[in-house]
């Protein structure tokens, strides 16, 4: 056996196996041709490697699934329960493709309900309650006091006007309130 | 990611995405043209101990002035398109002009100005929630005080 016999002998393994690069696997080829020592290297391997497989075939075990499909079955056939259903669903609906979907659509079926009612009924006790807080944005009383009152119970605002003092209202020639009254 | 995987996300950003649209879209207030105004003048005074039947819905918030008696005089709604002028004749001679300067579906803000015999008596703008009231107050009249009550209501 030649050096170079010895050398090809170490890459029949890769060989066999496609792993060579396309010149090396060509320069194998080629002295497979001339060489019979290495055809029968080559034969050997084929056959050692044709072995390993069979024995790698993996052989079903002996269990015995006699008792295990009557009871598959049965569990296929049985009706189930109303609870067992809703269950079912309640587990299909949380999987993450219908769960994108319900969060989502749960958010949007809020908010319009919610921008709805406001919409179609304003001021209405089921969009909400109301603040019924005024605020006064400007006054001009033309020369007469002005108190403005915010009850927060009530949310009421209340804007009074009133004289300085006790006397003649001008404009109606009746009394005056002195103050608010509140 | 497995093709149910990427599906299941496409649909969520999706989802997200209509729910920030429809949220933006709520939250955009939409203009109001028409605005219903109601004012009630009520007397109220010191004498008897008269409470207006009428009134109950006001009951609360009249009962804050402290007088002993309210008695409902006029009632009067109108409907009045925005910058329009809702005028009502309150007694005294006096006329209430009633003018919506914004409106929204939630929010509006009114201009009322009040005067007697062309001398204007007060004017004020207010801003307050669509079906909300207050009360303007304090002119003498008939031995008691003449009170307003203003509400509107985006229409």
């Amino acid at each position: 056996m030649t050096n170079r016999c010895e050398d090809m002998r170490d890459r029949m393994g890769a060989w066999l196996d496609g792993e060579l690069s396309r010149s090396r696997f060509e320069e194998i080829r080629v002295h497979l041709e001339s060489c019979s020592a290495c055809r029968e290297e080559r034969r050997q391997l084929e056959k050692l490697q044709a072995s390993l497989k069979e024995l790698l075939v993996a052989v079903p075990s002996n269990v015995s699934f006699e008792r295990f499909w009557p009871g598959v079955e049965q569990r296929i056939e049985r009706q189930r329960s109303w609870y067992e259903n809703l269950l079912g669903w309640a587990r299909d609906l949380s999987a993450p493709p219908q769960l994108a979907w319900a969060v989502p659509a749960v958010i949007v079926l809020l908010l319009l309900g919610v921008f709805s009612l406001e919409s179609f009924f304003p001021g209405s006790r089921l969009a909400g309650q109301r603040n019924n807080f005024a605020n006064v944005e400007s006054i001009d009383a033309f020369g007469r006091n002005v108190a403005v009152l915010r009850e927060n119970e009530t949310k009421t605002t209340i804007i009074w006007l009133y004289q300085n003092q006790e006397g003649e209202d001008e404009s109606t020639g009746e009394k005056s309130e002195a103050g608010p009254s509140f | 990611m497995s093709l149910p995987g990427k599906r299941a996300r496409r649909v969520l950003l999706f989802s997200i995405a209509c729910c920030l649209v429809s949220a933006l879209g709520g939250a955009a207030e939409t203009t109001s043209q028409i605005v219903q105004v109601k004012i009630g003048a009520i007397l109220a005074s010191n004498k008897g101990d008269e409470f207006d039947a009428r009134l109950a819905p006001l009951e609360k918030q009249l009962k804050l002035m402290k007088y002993r008696s309210y008695r409902l005089l006029k009632e009067e709604s109108q409907k009045v398109q925005r910058k329009g002028n809702a005028t009502f004749d309150i007694p005294g001679g006096r006329s209430l002009v009633v003018t919506p300067q914004e409106s929204g579906t939630k929010q509006l803000a009114l201009r009322v100005h009040l005067q007697q015999g062309g001398k204007p008596l007060t004017d004020t703008t207010v801003r307050l929630d669509s079906g909300g009231n207050f009360l303007l107050g304090g002119y003498p009249h008939e031995g008691g005080a003449l009170v307003i009550s203003i509400s509107a209501t985006a229409q």
